[in-house]
């Protein structure tokens, strides 16, 4: 990392989620429930009434952003996030984050996910080393 | 039917997990990570901070969904999630002691927030991986006296 300070904004990341990708993730993250790949089985249980996004994806694609821009994974001290609205399978998202605060060494970064209708699906923080 | 707030502070007997450098790649190419650490052949590789999903998510939470006294149900969505890291990542071959523990019960609206921490140490060391605490939503369980309120269901 260069220069980062407090309104530092980190470079929007934009992924488009489809059954390709979520059935990647499944098989990744051992999350195999049927909801994030299996139309029928949405269409009893999803809040939209169709396939939606894991959101621990979501999660993983804004940790991937802060750990790039902390420099790796050793930096990162910290991520949490709250999933706020379903990301619907076959939409795209973006995730960005700014950084809050630095105090002893340690950058507080907020987080947030939106998907292309314009909704949150995501919103978080983290804190790295600097 | 609601759950049990009796097990809140229950610990659940640990399990264990070995870290794999074919399952960080794997992980790592299912984000579209391009660190080329994530997918090393050398010492230098390591997995990316939310590998910790892998032992965390649906292994922390098995315990809990499968213990009768506690009264969850299949109805639920992951509410939040948080990872807190010790002094280095994971890498291929660490062996993690992962202990897992009803962290939180709480009724909001017609839905139940069960909170799950899982604390994964590294076994050679026992020193602190990660620390997981995931808010499981348990949709429409509440006792009747929850009040409603505009809670938002995630995903």
């Amino acid at each position: 990392m260069s220069t980062i300070e407090v309104g530092t904004r980190l470079p929007p990341l934009e992924q488009a989620a489809n059954l390709t990708t979520s059935v990647m993730y499944a098989g990744a993250s051992g999350d195999m429930n049927p909801l994030h790949y299996d139309p029928g089985f949405a269409a009893q249980v999803s809040p939209t009434g169709g396939t939606i996004v894991h959101g621990m994806y979501s999660m993983g694609l804004a940790s991937r952003l802060v750990t790039s821009f902390a420099g790796g994974p050793e930096r990162v001290l910290e991520v949490a996030v709250r999933f706020t609205k379903p990301w619907p399978l076959g939409t795209s998202a973006t995730f960005g984050g700014e950084v809050t605060a630095i105090e002893d060494g340690v950058a507080t970064l907020t987080l947030w996910g939106e998907h292309e209708a314009g909704e949150r699906i995501l919103q978080g923080s983290a804190r790295i080393a600097v | 039917m609601a759950l049990n707030r009796d097990k809140l502070g229950t610990s659940y007997p640990p399990y264990t997990y070995e870290v794999s450098r074919e399952k960080i790649r794997e992980y790592a190419m299912a984000l579209g990570e391009s660190d080329p650490r994530y997918f090393s052949d050398g010492d230098d590789c390591v997995a990316p901070p939310t590998f910790a999903a892998c032992f965390t998510v649906v292994k922390g939470g098995a315990a809990a969904f499968a213990d009768p006294e506690l009264g969850s149900h299949p109805a639920l969505v992951h509410g939040t999630q948080r990872y807190v890291y010790g002094e280095r990542p994971v890498r291929p071959g660490d062996v993690l002691t992962c202990t897992p523990r009803i962290a939180g019960i709480t009724a909001r609206g017609r839905n139940e927030f069960l909170v799950i921490e899982v604390e994964a140490r590294f076994a050679d060391a026992d020193e602190l991986a990660v620390r997981s605490e995931a808010t499981i939503v348990l949709l429409g369980s509440a006792p009747a006296a929850g009040e409603p309120d505009g809670q938002e269901v995630p995903a």
